[in-house]
């Protein structure tokens, strides 16, 4: 199947979600190499709804963009090497629905 | 500004931590609300719907005054293929009448509005507030330690005689105090949903509904291309729920992204003239505890207890009353500890006999081993989705065959997809399994 929903010909999800944003990132890859040594598939690319991990070939790590969190908790329960921490935002920040 | 101690803090202003407010309150307990969010429900999603069952015990007049979306009369399953879908539903007139059955909520309202019934009978609700860790005291040298109380993010403590957890799926503190251990994939669905806009009045036309009269449509089969889960549509006021999901396990084994999965939902033919002209106003998405009967939290300790999704108290669809419920069981067993003066695990007991008594826990009890089959042949609903379809396609479709020639075409495509047997075992787990969904 293709993974093109987030593809810049299509609509981009996140704009229907409002964040506040924190100062400091509440995601993190806990160590580097263990995505280099052992992940094959880096799955948190795919499974994370707000498509907060991406992996760069050239820095040879998943990088996290925190802003794009929506907070639905998958992201430390789906690495297969228990290789994210995830934290709430402080209060009152992060995500936020209200219509 | 607040105090530093209270009778009793809860964590989390969801329906579980809501209802426990509330009656705490009523019964003249000092009561700390703590919510991370900007208010209740800000950060909450669900579905869905709301049963009234479950409701009407905590607030009962709540029909005049909660905010409630639409009273659902119509419950359909789809079948889905591709390109056609086989639908079981049932409507119900009487449930457009009162007391009614179930409604159509939006959290970020809902929830809103209970924490707001808790604030009236007196809980203090503190809102952009996020608790870090528990304070744990000992009372004796020869007593365990027993929490007392709440350390906020900015270092702040704040005391009581008894903590709730009401914090949801994730959990933190339930796992910080060791009352919940295994935290894995299998264990969640993840879901992930849409907010469209579509005028009232297409609403109703395009769902044939009148009023206020709402419905909700399970999906199966097609929607999560393989892996096990469900979609479903809900219909708001003026607003359609569209989600979709499945365990968390399965996207990551079938390479799966649930938003992906989603956007191919919205563009499949029947779905699509439903939502046709509508307008996205939310995209959320959150995962579901679901690990059944054998991975409940350990629901209770010396000075706390643990509710709802933090206790991953969710049976089938019953996630936000089994909630609620139990945020009443436990407001009822911490007002009877204040009135002995005593907090301890042996005590605080009386929640774990409230839960192992009520619906919900029984149905998670009989379903322990339900989930198994599909553990063991996760295609099975898609199996079941395919056939149908396949069968029924043949029955419908004219071809100048005799009725003989009709059957005989059916079995072949039923003995294609897979053995009768297997097909025969697939309906009737797939029978056990949706008996509570």
């Amino acid at each position: 199947m293709q993974m093109s929903a987030f593809d810049k010909n299509k609509e981009n999800p996140l704009q229907h979600v409002r964040i506040k944003l924190a100062e400091k990132s509440h995601i993190k890859i806990k160590d580097k190499n263990t995505c280099i040594d052992n992940c094959e598939n880096k799955p948190c690319t795919y499974y994370c709804p707000g498509r907060v991990f991406s992996w760069s070939g050239e820095k040879q790590a998943i990088i996290v963009d925190y802003s794009r969190c929506i907070e639905c908790g998958a992201c430390p329960w789906g690495c297969p090497y228990d290789n994210i921490y995830w934290e709430f935002p402080p209060g009152g920040y992060g995500v936020h629905y209200e219509i | 500004m607040g105090h530093d101690r209270y009778d009793v803090i809860i964590v989390g202003s969801g329906p579980a931590g809501s209802t426990a407010a509330k009656i705490c309150a009523e019964n003249n307990l000092t009561v700390a609300l703590i919510e991370k969010g900007e208010f209740p429900g800000s950060k909450n999603m669900f579905g869905g719907s709301i049963f009234r069952a479950a409701l009407e015990e905590i607030v009962p007049d709540f029909l005049e005054k909660a905010p409630i979306e639409r009273k659902v009369v119509r419950e359909v399953l789809f079948f889905m293929e591709a390109d056609s879908i086989v639908e079981m539903g049932f409507t119900s007139y009487k449930f457009a009448q009162p007391p009614y059955n179930t409604f159509t909520v939006i959290r970020s309202r809902f929830d809103r509005w209970l924490a707001g019934i808790a604030e009236k009978a007196g809980a203090h609700l503190m809102n952009s507030t996020l608790v870090e860790d528990l304070i744990y005291e000992k009372e004796s040298p020869f007593s365990g330690r027993k929490v007392a109380g709440v350390i906020l993010e900015d270092g702040r403590k704040i005391y009581s005689d008894v903590v709730i957890l009401a914090e949801g799926a994730m959990a933190d503190l339930t796992r910080k105090a060791g009352l919940r251990k295994k935290y894995s994939a299998d264990l969640f669905t993840l879901y992930v949903k849409e907010l469209i806009a579509l005028p009232e009045e297409v609403i109703n036309a395009r769902f044939n509904l009148e009023r206020d009269e709402g419905m909700n449509i399970g999906m199966v089969g097609y929607p999560t291309a393989g892996a096990i889960g469900k979609g479903g549509i809900w219909v708001n006021k003026d607003t359609i729920s569209i989600i979709v999901g499945a365990y968390l396990n399965q996207l990551i084994k079938n390479g799966l992204n649930p938003y992906q999965l989603l956007c191919r939902l919205k563009e499949h033919p029947a779905i699509q003239r439903l939502i046709q002209g509508g307008k996205t106003v939310q995209y959320m998405s959150k995962i579901i505890p679901k690990g059944g009967y054998d991975n409940i939290a350990e629901l209770y300790d010396d000075g706390i207890i643990v509710t709802g999704d933090a206790a991953m108290l969710v049976s089938g669809r019953h996630g936000t009353d089994a909630a609620m419920l139990s945020g009443k069981y436990a407001a009822e067993t911490v007002i009877q500890a204040k009135a002995k003066g005593d907090f301890s695990k042996k005590t605080l007991s009386a929640y774990e006999g409230k839960i192992n008594s009520s619906f919900f826990y029984k149905n998670l009890k009989i379903n322990r081993r339900a989930a198994d089959y599909y553990k063991k042949y996760p295609d099975a609903d898609f199996l079941i989705s395919k056939i149908l379809n396949e069968i029924t396609f043949e029955f419908f479709k004219e071809d100048n065959k005799t009725q003989e020639e009709k059957l005989q075409m059916m079995f072949e495509k039923l003995r294609h997809i897979q053995p009768l047997t297997k097909s025969v075992k697939d309906f009737y787990n797939a029978a056990l399994n949706w008996r509570f969904y």
